[in-house]
């Protein structure tokens, strides 16, 4: 029952992500595995900024960074999903996204892969083979050429 | 030239497409403001602004539909501006309406359609019978050159028997009289009486200019059928006046809005001009002196929009980080060898520093406005609330040119509003009961503000019966606030605090003014927001005093930058009273909390690092000294333990992000110049954090102990 009401919530999401056949998405890898969101919400891709820690926040933001005036809060994507910590290296990014509120936030990840572009028949809604964590901020996974790509939900994401 | 006025046209169009928008968008706030029940005066006079912009524009096109309805919709506003309108939801549809029907309107004259709407009419006829407003055509008020000033501040009784007078075709005097103090009661009650047999005194009001200190100069407005010379006779003397208020050729009350914003009592200034010169040549020439001025300064003078000046403010705030990179860059130099040019390049950032600070300075003087404007909206409030509630009020203001920046003041008006309701409606008791206690019949409010550093500090105190401490506590108890066995532990301070929690009222009534007490928990939100504190003192029998610490400004800001634990943060230097060094061998435990004397005086220390949970960075050293930076918000003091202190910079605070919104002790954070971000220490929230945590451990500790 459950699963059957979640998955047509990312039915839609889905839909209305998907109206005119490919859609883009940015790819980056968080540990082992490769993960991606909705290409129009990102704003820049930024290499690790000088971030200021912000004490009494939640343990997933890591800090606060300026982007050429801009103050952007940093949420470390690792800690968010739940996914074993790892320290940053040289790969790290700072993905910058454009939120519902108006917003730009700041999403730590391990490594920038590309844009890709998947046809609808390339995603498969499966809220269910993933841990129960990310099942949340899950929209579907992504088959391109038999990669396994977790489509994530920026709006989920952000806003817890 | 065709096609220049096309252009114009065109340029009507959409200015005044964004007008509407703009008024569509305070409605709404209306409709919110209506639901919430907390009314914000500012919305009515935007939408009011609005649409007299409207209607000037749709004159010069010859919109002549949109003009009407403009001036219609003016009247409307104008009433809901001065409270002689309800805002109801009744009144708000047909606004909305009227955004609709601006739309049609203006579509309709874009096209050049001549086309009847007879939608408009019906609209403007159902304006018409909107609550008791008369329409201007009826309003028998208009034909006298009244002030607008006086006719908000008279109470719907004397409205009322105004009209009733003028409907009567009685003409309207206005008496000026200077009554000695000593004698005031008995000389009015007798002019009234003398009075009485041609007519009858609607209202008397001060005009704040009497000839000396022992007498005070009053306006009467007097309704009569007689003319100037049965009058004189009748009531005339040395110490009285008689001027005829004039009647207007043609029918305008709109007109109003053209004049400036009234102020005490400008009925003089309005008969200066038609009626014969003033006794003496020497005030003709005052008169025509200030009048030519008064012209100057609408000439020199623009309306800016706030903010523009805070994008000019923050420019001013990126070449303040410019300069201190600069600064750092001239260190750097000096340090690595070329001693000459870093010195070179000092003395530019020196000068440039200077040049910024005098920028700095003159876009904050801008920004600057008097209180005066907050305290003449006040004024008004007094006496109508005191009239109505059968309190003579009198109000003292001293202070009113000390100047805050605007838009403190914006935000200043409501929560002042609100603990001046307060003052009347629970301090000052009615006159019966100041008599049986020997105090004047006339309540006395004082509202008072001076600049205290860089703090400006307002102080609203009544001679009223003070602050009822057992209701209070018994009021808190019953709410569950405080528990009873905690009740006779509480200092003073601590109780009469309490009236700052939400839902507490020591009064069995509500009234309309100020209701159940539900409020000064959302001024003591608000001023806080403002950075501000708000203290109250009371005596019983004596009265009460508010007291509202506020910045001068919101904009740039010193600071101090300090480290903790490797990290640099932020205190703004307003409310920094000083540093000193740590001596971890004076702190003192005392009720649970460390503390420490200085200069005999008992400060409690919060350490940061431990009240943040920092831990330190990995190879740091221990700092050989620490300081403590001691703050004061108000008359509360809290020292707050650095490990080191970087040096004074000025910043500018950006907010931090929503989803960092639920962090307490933060205001935002600046950036320092070299790409560091340093997050900006609140420290109001800070002491109010630590001291009230204090007092919880304390209340627990002493209802253990009991």
């Amino acid at each position: 029952m459950a699963e059957e009401r979640s998955l047509s919530v990312f039915d839609r999401r889905l839909a209305a992500a998907g109206q005119n056949g490919l859609r883009e998405f940015l790819s980056f890898r968080l540990g082992a595995d490769i993960h991606a969101v909705d290409l129009a919400r990102i704003r820049e891709i930024v290499s690790s900024p000088p971030l200021t820690e912000v004490p009494r926040a939640q343990s997933d933001i890591v800090g606060i960074c300026s982007v050429r005036g801009l103050l952007v809060t940093v949420v470390d994507l690792r800690r968010r999903l739940h996914l074993p910590e790892s320290p940053q290296t040289r790969l790290s990014r700072i993905l910058l996204a454009n939120t519902d509120s108006g917003e730009v936030i700041g999403l730590l990840v391990d490594e920038v892969r590309q844009v890709i572009r998947l046809a609808p028949s390339e995603i498969e809604i499966t809220a269910n083979v993933l841990g129960a964590d990310l099942a949340d901020h899950v929209l579907g996974v992504g088959r391109p050429d038999g990669e396994f790509i977790i489509l994530l939900d920026l709006d989920s994401i952000v806003e817890t | 030239m065709a096609e220049g006025l096309d252009k114009a046209r065109e340029e009507f169009f959409s200015e005044a497409q964004e007008l509407v928008e703009a008024l569509s968008r305070n409605l709404l706030s209306l409709d919110a403001s209506l639901k919430s029940g907390v009314e914000d005066p500012s919305v009515i006079n935007e939408a009011f602004r609005a649409v007299h912009t409207l209607k000037g524009l749709a004159g010069l096109f010859a919109a002549k539909r949109v003009s009407t309805m403009s001036h219609r919709l003016e009247d409307v506003l104008d009433g809901l501006r001065l409270g002689r309108l309800a805002l109801t939801p009744e009144v708000l549809d047909l606004l909305f309406r009227a955004v609709e029907l601006y739309n049609v309107a203006l579509s309709a004259e874009r096209v050049r359609s001549d086309e009847p709407l007879p939608q408009i009419d019906t609209l403007l006829d159902e304006f018409g019978r909107v609550g008791k407003n008369p329409s201007a055509a009826t309003n028998p008020l208009a034909r006298f050159e009244l002030d607008p000033a006086m006719l908000a501040v008279l109470t719907e009784y004397e409205e009322h028997r105004l009209r009733t007078c003028v409907e009567q075709g009685l003409l309207l005097y206005r008496v000026r009289v200077d009554f000695a103090l000593a004698t005031i009661d008995k000389s009015l009650e007798d002019i009234k009486l003398r009075a009485k047999e041609h007519g009858e005194v609607i209202t008397y009001l001060p005009t704040g200019a009497s000839t000396s200190i022992d007498s005070i100069e009053l306006d009467l407005l007097l309704a009569s059928s007689a003319g100037v010379e049965v009058l004189e006779a009748s009531i005339g003397g040395d110490q009285v006046q008689i001027y005829p208020i004039p009647v207007k050729e043609r029918v305008s009350v709109l007109q109003r809005e053209t004049a400036p914003p009234p102020r005490n009592m400008s009925l003089p200034e309005l008969s200066s001009e038609r009626r014969e010169p003033m006794p003496s040549d020497h005030s003709v020439e005052v008169q025509g002196g200030q009048g030519a001025a008064a012209l100057r300064a609408i000439a020199q003078t623009v309306r800016v929009d706030i903010r523009k000046l805070d994008a000019l403010m923050n420019v001013v705030g990126e070449l303040a980080i410019v300069k201190n990179a600069l600064g750092r860059m001239a260190e750097k130099i000096r340090a690595e060898g070329s001693r000459q040019l870093g010195s070179e390049l000092h003395s530019i950032q020196r000068s440039f520093d200077r040049r910024l600070g005098e920028m700095q300075s003159g876009i904050l003087e801008v920004r600057m406005v008097p209180l005066g404007q907050v305290f003449d909206r006040l004024a008004r409030v007094v006496r109508q609330i005191g009239r109505e509630m059968g309190k003579d009020i009198r109000l003292v203001i001293t202070g009113a040119e000390t100047e805050i920046d605007k838009l403190i003041v914006e935000e200043l008006s409501d929560p002042l509003m609100h603990i001046v309701r307060n003052a009347i409606d629970h301090g000052i008791e009615l006159p019966d009961d100041r008599k049986r206690v020997g105090k004047p019949l006339a309540g006395t409010i004082a509202l008072n503000a001076f600049q205290k550093g860089n703090h400006v500090v307002i102080e609203v105190e009544d001679d009223g019966r003070g602050i009822d401490e057992k209701a209070l506590v018994a009021r808190a108890v019953v709410l569950g606030k405080v528990h009873p066995e905690e009740v006779d532990g509480l200092a003073r301070a601590e109780i009469l605090n309490l009236v700052f929690l939400p839902g507490l009222s020591t009064r069995d009534e509500a009234s309309d003014y100020s209701g159940r007490g539900v409020g000064m928990d959302v001024v003591k939100t608000n001023i806080g927001k403002l950075g501000g504190v708000i203290d109250v003192q009371s005596e019983t029998d004596i009265g009460t005093k508010i007291t509202i610490t506020l910045p001068v400004t919101l904009a740039i800001v010193s600071a101090l930058l300090v480290r903790i634990e490797g990290r640099v943060f932020a205190m703004p230097l307003t409310s920094v009273a000083e540093a000193i060094t740590f001596d971890e061998q004076a702190i003192r435990v005392v009720d649970g909390r460390e503390v420490m004397t200085l200069r005999g005086v008992t400060l409690p220390i919060c350490r940061l690092g431990r009240l943040f949970g920092l831990a330190p960075l990995p190879g740091a050293v221990p700092p050989k000294r620490r300081y403590v930076v001691v703050a004061t918000l108000g008359p509360r003091r809290l020292g707050f333990a650095v490990d080191d202190l970087e040096g004074q910079q000025d910043i500018v605070i950006k907010p931090l992000g929503k989803s960092l919104s639920r962090v307490r002790g933060f205001s935002g954070a600046t950036e320092l110049g070299d790409q560091r971000v340093a997050l900006v220490l609140d420290p109001t929230a800070l002491i109010e954090e630590m001291l009230s945590a204090a007092e919880v451990t304390n209340r627990e500790r002493r209802v253990g102990l009991g």
